[in-house]
């Protein structure tokens, strides 16, 4: 999110969002939902989603490509995010077995803006997978807007930017 | 043999002996200097489908391709006519474009400012005074593509000056790239630019070919998901999933045409369902309109034969195109063990927003590196291509259905959903290209 940091700066880098308290909350919410998708533990991860209304989305070709316009990689609302989960829950997804062992470090942690109980933060990631005797490493960013609850954050809107989005990419067997 | 390019690198091997007419030696998907070979008879030689016409759609509009070895620029020249180039200045051999598309004037190579305009003429020469008069720019522009032909915005290549036309390639695997074409009310599709899902997987390209009888098992999960969503919602993607069109005592037929191309011909599958579909379509105002207009444009009759067909050909161009769905899907072989598959998302022209946003949503939810699809595919791409390594019994069998082969009337041979025609169909034409 290179792109929304410096649009964003210097307000958000020099004052911030929000105070360190929430920061560190904030930054143990994403390192927590990376251990869940390192984990393959799909229903904790579904739970993260909060209301009817949510967006996981991952462009293709560019990072700004209207998923009316062009074909995305994943845009899922929540029956279509529901239909992932079961194929990746199902023993008989031979894509997805054996699955792949997964480490990724979330970084770069910037909440950008607040509205409400809304916190509309930015990350990047580097992600390590092996599978089948393949290492692939994968790069990406995350825009996401976040729902503070009683229960901690919760996604109501994640937007991932592949570094490789618009390169033959091989099978992305897991979440990111 | 002749003395072509293709017997100096070409290796003698016996290509007729590993190619029987119900198998196939595994050699021919491991073996690097097979691969090699396939470049140059194959890839080389017979039409390749470049790109669609509404990819460059203004004057200046280029797309870089790969044709074989070969790195291509297709441009929309001044004169509207698309050009297919060599992508290598004439000079010193570098690429004049390293844009994957976009629009230009002119093509400037930045090794030594030698510049080509959108006709491949070289129409700069840095320096020219140092060459004596014996250089003539003439006859140094951009190489072009041999031949170059169209079937109703499909646009083929081939590095071979001769050969069949593109039309007796085509053949009557014609009719069927006609089923996505007049999908559209105008007769019009359209593939944007630079909008397409980009996979690869760890395997030979012929794998990637026209299979009736792997969905059962490779796709099981996803028929899964079918038949929950049909129970819960009672919306499916469409017709085609509310009866199993993969099975041998449907109507629906695997179809090998001449010079390889292949079918799931599931014409007759789904024309009982017509009726249906046209009522589905009703219910919305972007449906209503679009009957209306299949029907002013096409006829009530043939209008409905279309709406039944979903605009899916379910074909394969040997060796390098396939019609499926709702997608332009092109296969890139880019070594023995790897291979590219580009996937277009094709748009109709002349119908509401919802028709396409529909057909979009459909396509990304069976097809690319995160749908509930593709992946299965790839992944027994690269088990296949694992095994083969154990060649110890080398021989793939491709002989079912064998016995109940039915020649039709216009040439091409039909059989059962499950049968293995399309695979003998592309094999017999791959070893008439490797052994000629």
């Amino acid at each position: 999110m290179a792109k929304q940091i410096l649009k964003a700066a210097p307000d958000v880098i020099n004052k911030g969002v929000v105070g360190v308290e929430q920061q560190l909350r904030l930054e143990r919410f994403l390192t927590y939902e990376a251990a869940l998708m390192d984990e393959h533990e799909y229903d904790r991860w579904m739970d993260l989603w909060i209301g009817e209304d949510i967006t996981y989305w991952l462009p293709c070709n560019s990072d700004d490509q209207d998923p009316n316009a062009g074909v995305a990689i994943i845009y899922d609302d929540r029956p279509r995010l529901l239909e992932r989960m079961m194929r990746l829950k199902d023993k008989a997804a031979h894509a997805y077995r054996p699955r792949a062992r997964l480490i990724r470090t979330v970084t770069d942690v910037v909440p950008l803006a607040q509205k409400g109980d809304e916190l509309e933060v930015i990350s990047n990631f580097s992600l390590g997978e092996i599978r089948t005797g393949t290492e692939n490493i994968w790069f990406g960013r995350c825009h996401y807007f976040l729902v503070d609850t009683e229960e901690g954050f919760r996604i109501r809107w994640k937007k991932v930017l592949l570094l490789n989005n618009d390169e033959p990419i091989p099978n992305l067997t897991f979440l990111v | 043999m002749s003395t072509t390019k293709s017997n100096i690198i070409g290796t003698d091997r016996d290509y007729g002996a590993l190619v029987k007419e119900d198998r196939v030696h595994s050699s021919i998907f491991t073996d690097e200097s097979i691969f090699e070979d396939e470049m140059e008879r194959i890839f080389h030689k017979t039409w390749l489908f470049a790109l669609h016409e509404s990819e460059v759609p203004k004057k200046g509009d280029f797309k870089l391709l790969k044709l074989g070895r070969f790195p291509v620029i297709a441009v929309r020249d001044e004169n509207e006519e698309v050009q297919l180039m060599i992508n290598r200045c004439r000079h010193r051999g570098a690429q004049v474009c390293e844009a994957t598309q976009g629009n230009a004037k002119s093509f400037q190579c930045w090794y030594h400012g030698w510049t080509y305009n959108t006709k491949g003429d070289l129409v700069g020469v840095t320096g020219e005074e140092a060459y004596d008069k014996a250089f003539d720019a003439k006859e140094h522009g951009l190489t072009k593509v041999a031949r170059v032909d169209n079937y109703r915005g499909f646009i083929f290549a081939s590095h071979s000056k001769e050969g069949q036309s593109l039309d007796d390639y085509l053949g009557p695997a014609k009719k069927f790239i006609d089923i996505l074409v007049d999908a559209s009310p105008t007769s019009e599709i359209e593939v944007k630019p630079g909008v397409v899902s980009k996979t690869m997987y760890r395997g030979n390209w012929k794998q990637i070919g026209m299979d009736g009888y792997h969905p059962h098992y490779v796709h099981v999960s996803v028929f899964k998901i079918f038949s929950k969503r049909e129970s819960t919602t009672g919306s499916a993607v469409g017709a085609i999933h509310l009866e199993d069109p993969f099975s041998d005592s449907s109507p629906s037929l695997t179809r090998g045409f001449p010079n390889g191309h292949a079918a799931l011909d599931f014409r007759f599958q789904r024309l009982p369902h017509a009726k249906d579909n046209m009522a589905e379509l009703q219910q919305s105002e972007d449906g209503r309109k679009y009957v209306e207009d299949m029907i002013a444009h096409h006829g009530k009759e043939h209008a409905e034969e279309l709406i039944a067909w979903h605009g899916d050909p379910h074909l394969g161009v040997f060796p390098n195109l396939q019609l499926i769905h709702d997608h332009i899907r092109v296969v890139i072989p880019v070594s023995v063990s790897e291979t590219q598959v580009l996937m277009y998302p094709v748009f109709l022209k002349g119908v509401g927003q919802e028709i396409n946003n529909k057909r979009l949503r459909a396509h990304e939810a069976f097809y690319g590196p995160a749908s509930n699809g593709s992946p299965d595919d790839a992944e027994i791409f690269e088990r296949v291509q694992r095994g083969l390594e154990g060649d110890a019994d080398p021989w793939i069998l491709l002989g079912r259905g064998m016995n109940r082969e039915e020649t039709d009337s216009d040439g091409t041979v039909s059989a059962r959903i499950s049968d293995e025609i399309t695979q003998r169909a592309q094999m017999q034409e791959w070893k008439r290209l490797m052994a000629e």
